[in-house]
């Protein structure tokens, strides 16, 4: 197998026809009168939220801004809104900050120099309000994890990652890019930085030491079972920078499942108990 | 045993564990078939269940025959149309032992039925964790014609599909609940069979969502030599009806006489080299 580029070319159409009908099907079977998500000006919210738009209208769709005073980009809010115009969402912008502001007082321990704790508050309370509002609304959050940073564990457990659906988790973030050039998303939004807003000028590439160009590659490797000096043979850089990504993927399997439990009973939970997700 | 019959791909979307709401809509889609003159009418694999079930297969399997076969009997005989579809079957003589099966019904009764062979328990799937194989290759010689059944994984197994032509089949029916991943494979492998065993192959899948997995549909009849005579849509419900015109056979089988020209000798060969893989 070959580790290029090409790999990721995938017939974007059918892509979004598939997880269009996804989300389609999910809300209708739920009974819920629409989605909640999160908008933050990024690429991965934009392109659920163009999707979610695609999938069930855009008055349906609830798109949330929740900036707060230490991270506040206008050119954030600017994309995001330029996103809802274009694809016709409904909108809301509530100001995180005053309810940061009470967590940090109000934690005995709280550490301000500590950023990712602190960090880790923003998400799980943006988290928060997406969930007041599905509750209030009888709608459903619609989450934007991708592929790389979901098997990266590079999110806040039970913070951005928290959702009913994640349409876009098996996407890499060059796919992810991809689609969104496809679904008319302006390419300057595209091709943006990415960023979890966790704190001030905090950059996704750079928090993680590599480009995700060369990081998809790297992972689609590990998904397809190649030996790390396969993969760094192939992309002509150092294994260890490939046994440090395979690390990390496999450190973080306790992010991307439910709590591990003590197997006590005849089935357990998380452990031996399937069953169907319904939705109705 | 006709010349030509007319069959119906009912590619549908299961609504899982409600074997009431998929019955209606089995129901529903025969008397359709009997309006559009088809003698056969075919649905996917776990028509009558979903296919994503889990341990709620326990509560939702019955024995054949059972009720919703008996059901099945009386819409066969009223309609006059007969029926296939995928059921989880209980054993007669076990409480939790479970095939995953393929019924097949006619206006005369219950015409036999088949335990899938080759239980994919890989990737998304995890049928050995239910199921128990089944042993035996299904065909039936009915008023249609010769008719063999397989489900899904089976037809990546050569064998499977030559066992029922050997055994007489001419069309040879296909019940699947394939994700769309794995469409080109099925793709592929549909034309491979009809061609490699000069006899028609009607496949049948699931359509819509279930757990995250989307069924890829695309449910077609191949010719003896490859042709896709007819094809559903992709990923959504369908339903079609096609011939299929048996006196095609024998212009498929001199042109590419694979039967003819099998060498059973290879197939010790087989057997040895695979008992060392």
């Amino acid at each position: 197998m070959k580790l290029t580029p090409f790999v990721f070319e995938v017939d974007f159409s059918e892509t979004q026809q598939r997880i269009c009908r996804f989300i389609k099907e999910y809300v209708e079977n739920a009974g819920a009168k629409g989605i909640v998500l999160g908008l933050s000006g990024g690429i991965d919210s934009a392109t659920i939220a163009a999707l979610s738009s695609l999938a069930i209208g855009g008055k349906n769709v609830l798109a949330l801004m929740l900036p707060e005073e230490e991270n506040f980009s206008q050119k954030d809010i600017d994309d995001a809104k330029a996103v809802a115009d274009r694809f016709q969402l409904e909108t809301s912008i509530c100001d995180t900050t005053e309810v940061m502001k009470c967590f940090y007082k109000q934690i005995p321990v709280f550490d301000p120099k500590d950023r990712l704790c602190k960090g880790n508050v923003k998400a799980r309370t943006r988290m928060v309000y997406l969930y007041y509002y599905a509750n209030k609304f009888n709608r459903i959050v619609c989450g934007s994890s991708d592929k790389s940073e979901t098997m990266m564990g590079y999110f806040t457990k039970w913070g951005d990652a928290a959702a009913d659906i994640t349409p876009i988790l098996d996407l890499y973030k060059t796919q992810v890019r991809k689609l969104a050039l496809h679904l008319g998303i302006p390419e300057e939004l595209a091709l943006k930085p990415s960023t979890p807003a966790l704190w001030p000028a905090q950059m996704a590439e750079t928090e993680l030491g590599i480009k995700y160009e060369t990081l998809d590659l790297i992972l689609y490797g590990l998904e397809r079972f190649m030996t790390t000096g396969e993969i760094a043979n192939q992309l002509k850089i150092e294994k260890s920078t490939v046994e440090t990504v395979k690390r990390r993927w496999l450190s973080n399997e306790h992010k991307r499942r439910m709590p591990i439990a003590l197997k006590l009973g005849y089935r357990t939970v998380g452990i031996d108990f399937r069953l169907p997700r319904h939705t109705y | 045993m006709k010349d030509k019959i007319e069959i119906a791909l009912a590619q549908i979307s299961s609504k899982r564990e409600s074997k009431e709401a998929n019955f209606q809509k089995i129901e529903k889609l025969t008397i359709k078939a009997k309006e559009q003159g088809a003698d056969l009418v075919i649905f996917p694999e776990m028509s009558l269940t979903g296919y994503v079930v889990h341990d709620q297969v326990y509560e939702l399997a019955e024995t054949i025959p059972g009720p919703t076969v008996e059901k099945a009997e009386m819409l066969a005989k009223k309609t006059g149309v007969h029926i296939i579809f995928g059921m989880p079957e209980l054993s007669e003589k076990t409480q939790a032992t479970v095939f995953n099966t393929a019924v097949f019904v006619g206006p005369q009764g219950l015409i036999g039925k088949y335990r899938k062979m080759y239980l994919p328990t890989h990737s998304v799937f995890e049928e050995k964790r239910y199921f128990r194989p089944g042993y035996q290759a299904a065909v039936f010689q009915t008023d249609l014609g010769n008719v063999g059944l397989c489900i899904c994984y089976d037809i990546f197994f050569p064998e499977v599909l030559r066992l029922i032509r050997l055994k007489g089949a001419q069309l040879i029916v296909c019940i699947s609940a394939s994700p769309a991943v794995r469409r080109s494979y099925f793709e592929t492998l549909t034309c491979a069979r009809a061609i490699e065993n000069t006899a028609y192959v009607a496949y049948v899948n699931l359509a819509g969502v279930q757990d995250g997995l989307q069924f890829w549909g695309g449910s077609r009849l191949v010719s003896p030599n490859g042709d896709v005579l007819a094809k559903a849509k992709y990923d959504e419900e369908d339903f079609l009806t096609c011939e299929v015109d048996f006196s095609d056979l024998r212009t498929a089988e001199t042109f590419i006489p694979a039967l003819r020209d099998l060498r059973p000798e290879l197939f010790d060969k087989l057997k040895e080299y695979a008992e060392r893989l």
